[in-house]
Protein backbone atom coordinates (compact mmCIF):
# COMPACT_ATOMS: atom_id res chain seq x y z
CA UNK A 1 0.00 0.00 0.00
CA UNK A 2 2.87 2.18 1.60
CA UNK A 3 4.73 1.35 -1.77
CA UNK A 4 1.59 2.30 -4.83
CA UNK A 5 1.08 5.39 -2.47
CA UNK A 6 4.80 6.51 -3.08
CA UNK A 7 4.43 5.46 -7.23
CA UNK A 8 0.81 7.03 -8.02
CA UNK A 9 3.06 10.69 -7.62
CA UNK A 10 5.01 10.32 -10.08
CA UNK A 11 2.56 7.98 -12.63
CA UNK A 12 0.67 11.65 -13.17
CA UNK A 13 3.87 13.50 -14.91
CA UNK A 14 4.05 10.17 -17.04
CA UNK A 15 3.29 11.75 -20.26
CA UNK A 16 2.77 8.75 -21.64
CA UNK A 17 -0.42 7.76 -20.58
CA UNK A 18 -1.57 11.34 -21.24
CA UNK A 19 -1.00 10.96 -25.24
CA UNK A 20 -2.30 13.02 -27.85
CA UNK A 21 -5.98 11.91 -28.24
CA UNK A 22 -6.91 14.34 -31.22
CA UNK A 23 -6.98 11.54 -33.64
CA UNK A 24 -9.39 9.46 -31.42
CA UNK A 25 -11.67 12.80 -31.36
CA UNK A 26 -11.87 13.36 -35.36
CA UNK A 27 -13.21 9.22 -35.04
CA UNK A 28 -15.45 9.66 -32.61
CA UNK A 29 -17.15 12.92 -34.34
CA UNK A 30 -17.22 11.64 -37.98
CA UNK A 31 -19.12 8.77 -36.25
CA UNK A 32 -21.07 10.98 -34.51
CA UNK A 33 -21.90 13.21 -37.44
CA UNK A 34 -22.86 10.16 -39.53
CA UNK A 35 -25.36 9.07 -36.90
CA UNK A 36 -26.59 12.23 -36.11
CA UNK A 37 -26.91 12.67 -40.27
CA UNK A 38 -29.03 9.76 -41.14
CA UNK A 39 -31.36 10.50 -37.56
CA UNK A 40 -32.08 13.99 -39.27
CA UNK A 41 -32.32 12.72 -42.89
CA UNK A 42 -34.95 9.94 -41.81
CA UNK A 43 -36.38 12.76 -39.11
CA UNK A 44 -37.08 14.66 -42.12
CA UNK A 45 -38.61 12.23 -44.69
CA UNK A 46 -40.64 11.29 -41.63
CA UNK A 47 -42.23 14.91 -41.30
CA UNK A 48 -42.49 15.74 -44.64
CA UNK A 49 -44.77 12.58 -45.24
CA UNK A 50 -47.09 13.64 -42.44
CA UNK B 1 -9.71 11.61 -17.33
CA UNK B 2 -8.70 13.23 -20.50
CA UNK B 3 -10.50 16.70 -21.18
CA UNK B 4 -11.68 15.07 -24.49
CA UNK B 5 -12.66 11.77 -23.45
CA UNK B 6 -15.41 14.23 -21.39
CA UNK B 7 -15.93 16.04 -24.21
CA UNK B 8 -17.39 13.13 -26.74
CA UNK B 9 -18.92 11.40 -23.22
CA UNK B 10 -20.90 14.71 -22.58
CA UNK B 11 -22.09 15.26 -26.62
CA UNK B 12 -22.84 12.19 -27.11
CA UNK B 13 -25.31 11.38 -24.12
CA UNK B 14 -26.56 14.96 -25.16
CA UNK B 15 -27.25 13.79 -28.38
CA UNK B 16 -28.89 10.84 -27.20
CA UNK B 17 -31.01 12.51 -24.80
CA UNK B 18 -32.46 14.90 -27.72
CA UNK B 19 -33.57 11.91 -29.78
CA UNK B 20 -35.05 10.74 -27.01
CA UNK B 21 -37.05 13.87 -25.90
CA UNK B 22 -37.96 14.29 -29.83
CA UNK B 23 -39.18 11.30 -30.79
CA UNK B 24 -40.44 10.64 -27.40
CA UNK B 25 -42.69 14.15 -27.98
CA UNK B 26 -43.89 12.98 -31.27
CA UNK B 27 -45.07 9.46 -30.05
CA UNK B 28 -46.84 10.43 -26.80
CA UNK B 29 -48.07 14.10 -27.60
CA UNK B 30 -48.61 13.94 -31.32
CA UNK B 31 -49.80 10.33 -31.38
CA UNK B 32 -47.50 9.65 -34.28
CA UNK B 33 -46.20 6.33 -32.89
CA UNK B 34 -45.93 3.30 -34.93
CA UNK B 35 -49.93 1.77 -35.22
CA UNK B 36 -50.46 -0.06 -32.18
CA UNK B 37 -53.86 -0.65 -31.40
CA UNK B 38 -54.98 -3.65 -29.25
CA UNK B 39 -58.45 -4.80 -30.42
CA UNK B 40 -58.60 -8.64 -30.90
CA UNK B 41 -61.00 -10.64 -33.40
CA UNK B 42 -61.93 -14.06 -33.86
CA UNK B 43 -60.21 -14.25 -37.50
CA UNK B 44 -62.32 -17.55 -38.57
CA UNK B 45 -65.51 -15.49 -38.39
CA UNK B 46 -64.40 -12.05 -39.56
CA UNK B 47 -67.50 -12.28 -42.14
CA UNK B 48 -69.69 -12.28 -39.36
CA UNK B 49 -68.24 -9.70 -37.38
CA UNK B 50 -69.17 -6.06 -37.21
CA UNK B 51 -67.87 -3.98 -38.36
CA UNK B 52 -66.08 -6.53 -41.18
CA UNK B 53 -69.26 -8.11 -42.29
CA UNK B 54 -69.67 -4.89 -44.57
CA UNK B 55 -66.26 -3.91 -45.82
CA UNK B 56 -65.63 -0.28 -47.67
CA UNK B 57 -65.68 3.36 -47.46
CA UNK B 58 -67.98 5.34 -45.44
CA UNK B 59 -68.09 9.28 -44.68
CA UNK B 60 -68.19 10.12 -41.11
CA UNK B 61 -67.48 13.61 -41.27
CA UNK B 62 -66.51 16.56 -42.69
CA UNK B 63 -63.91 15.22 -45.12
CA UNK B 64 -63.17 12.77 -43.05
CA UNK B 65 -63.90 9.15 -43.64
CA UNK B 66 -63.76 5.73 -42.27
CA UNK B 67 -62.63 2.43 -44.47
CA UNK B 68 -63.16 -1.23 -42.95
CA UNK B 69 -60.78 -3.08 -44.62
CA UNK B 70 -59.95 -6.99 -44.41
CA UNK B 71 -56.92 -8.61 -45.86
CA UNK B 72 -56.82 -12.07 -47.81
CA UNK B 73 -54.13 -13.71 -49.79
CA UNK B 74 -54.00 -11.95 -52.12
CA UNK B 75 -55.87 -8.90 -51.79
CA UNK B 76 -57.20 -5.89 -50.35
CA UNK B 77 -61.22 -5.07 -49.37
CA UNK B 78 -62.77 -2.91 -50.76
CA UNK B 79 -59.71 -2.72 -53.64
CA UNK B 80 -61.33 1.06 -55.44
CA UNK B 81 -61.04 3.44 -52.52
CA UNK B 82 -61.39 6.99 -53.87
CA UNK B 83 -61.54 10.28 -51.46
CA UNK B 84 -60.93 13.89 -52.33
CA UNK B 85 -58.03 15.75 -51.44
CA UNK B 86 -57.55 17.05 -47.86
CA UNK B 87 -59.63 13.75 -47.04
CA UNK B 88 -58.88 12.47 -43.33
CA UNK B 89 -59.01 8.93 -43.49
CA UNK B 90 -58.93 6.20 -40.47
CA UNK B 91 -58.05 2.79 -41.56
CA UNK B 92 -59.75 -0.11 -39.72
CA UNK B 93 -58.10 -3.61 -40.88
CA UNK B 94 -57.82 -7.12 -40.31
CA UNK B 95 -56.42 -10.52 -41.63
CA UNK B 96 -59.06 -13.44 -42.43
CA UNK B 97 -55.72 -15.56 -42.90
CA UNK B 98 -52.05 -14.90 -42.42
CA UNK B 99 -50.38 -12.11 -41.44
CA UNK B 100 -50.30 -8.77 -44.11
CA UNK B 101 -48.80 -5.65 -44.35
CA UNK B 102 -50.50 -2.42 -45.45
CA UNK B 103 -48.16 0.12 -47.04
CA UNK B 104 -48.93 3.07 -49.00
CA UNK B 105 -46.05 4.26 -50.57
CA UNK B 106 -44.53 7.80 -50.22
CA UNK B 107 -46.95 8.58 -46.96
CA UNK B 108 -45.97 7.36 -43.77
CA UNK B 109 -48.39 4.51 -43.30
CA UNK B 110 -47.20 1.01 -43.00
CA UNK B 111 -48.69 -1.34 -40.56
CA UNK B 112 -48.70 -4.65 -39.99
CA UNK B 113 -51.90 -6.70 -40.06
CA UNK B 114 -52.44 -10.19 -37.98
CA UNK B 115 -55.11 -12.06 -37.90
CA UNK B 116 -56.95 -12.41 -34.94
CA UNK B 117 -56.40 -8.65 -34.17
CA UNK B 118 -57.57 -5.12 -35.57
CA UNK B 119 -55.35 -2.75 -36.46
CA UNK B 120 -56.21 1.09 -36.42
CA UNK B 121 -53.76 3.58 -38.91
CA UNK B 122 -55.26 7.21 -40.06
CA UNK B 123 -53.73 9.71 -42.43
CA UNK B 124 -54.78 12.91 -44.22
CA UNK B 125 -54.49 12.63 -47.81
CA UNK B 126 -53.15 16.38 -48.99
CA UNK B 127 -52.10 15.99 -52.23
CA UNK B 128 -54.09 14.67 -55.24
CA UNK B 129 -53.01 11.49 -57.01
CA UNK B 130 -52.59 7.55 -57.45
CA UNK B 131 -51.49 6.12 -54.17
CA UNK B 132 -49.74 2.70 -54.75
CA UNK B 133 -51.28 -0.03 -51.73
CA UNK B 134 -48.67 -2.50 -50.84
CA UNK B 135 -48.40 -5.63 -48.80
CA UNK B 136 -44.90 -6.01 -47.28
CA UNK B 137 -45.16 -8.55 -45.27
CA UNK B 138 -44.71 -12.46 -47.25
CA UNK B 139 -47.83 -14.01 -47.16
CA UNK B 140 -47.57 -16.71 -49.59
CA UNK B 141 -46.85 -17.38 -53.20
CA UNK B 142 -48.78 -14.85 -54.64
CA UNK B 143 -47.74 -12.17 -52.32
CA UNK B 144 -45.58 -10.06 -55.30
CA UNK B 145 -49.47 -9.62 -56.80
CA UNK B 146 -51.06 -8.03 -53.62
CA UNK B 147 -51.69 -4.52 -54.44
CA UNK B 148 -54.65 -1.97 -54.57
CA UNK B 149 -54.71 1.69 -55.59
CA UNK B 150 -55.87 4.67 -53.56
CA UNK B 151 -56.86 7.55 -55.43
CA UNK B 152 -57.13 11.02 -54.25
CA UNK B 153 -59.06 13.50 -56.65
Amino acid sequence: MAAANKNSPKKHTDNENESSLRGTIVSVGFVGAVIVIMWAAIFGLYMSRI
Amino acid sequence: MHRLEEMWIAISTGILIIFMVVVGYQTFALGMGPPSNKETIDPQKVDQTEPFDEPGISKIGDNEYEVVMTLQAFGFTPNNIEVPAGAKVNFIMTSKDVTHGFQIAGTNINAMVMPGHIQKISHTFDKPGEYLVLCNEYCGTGHQLMSTTITVK
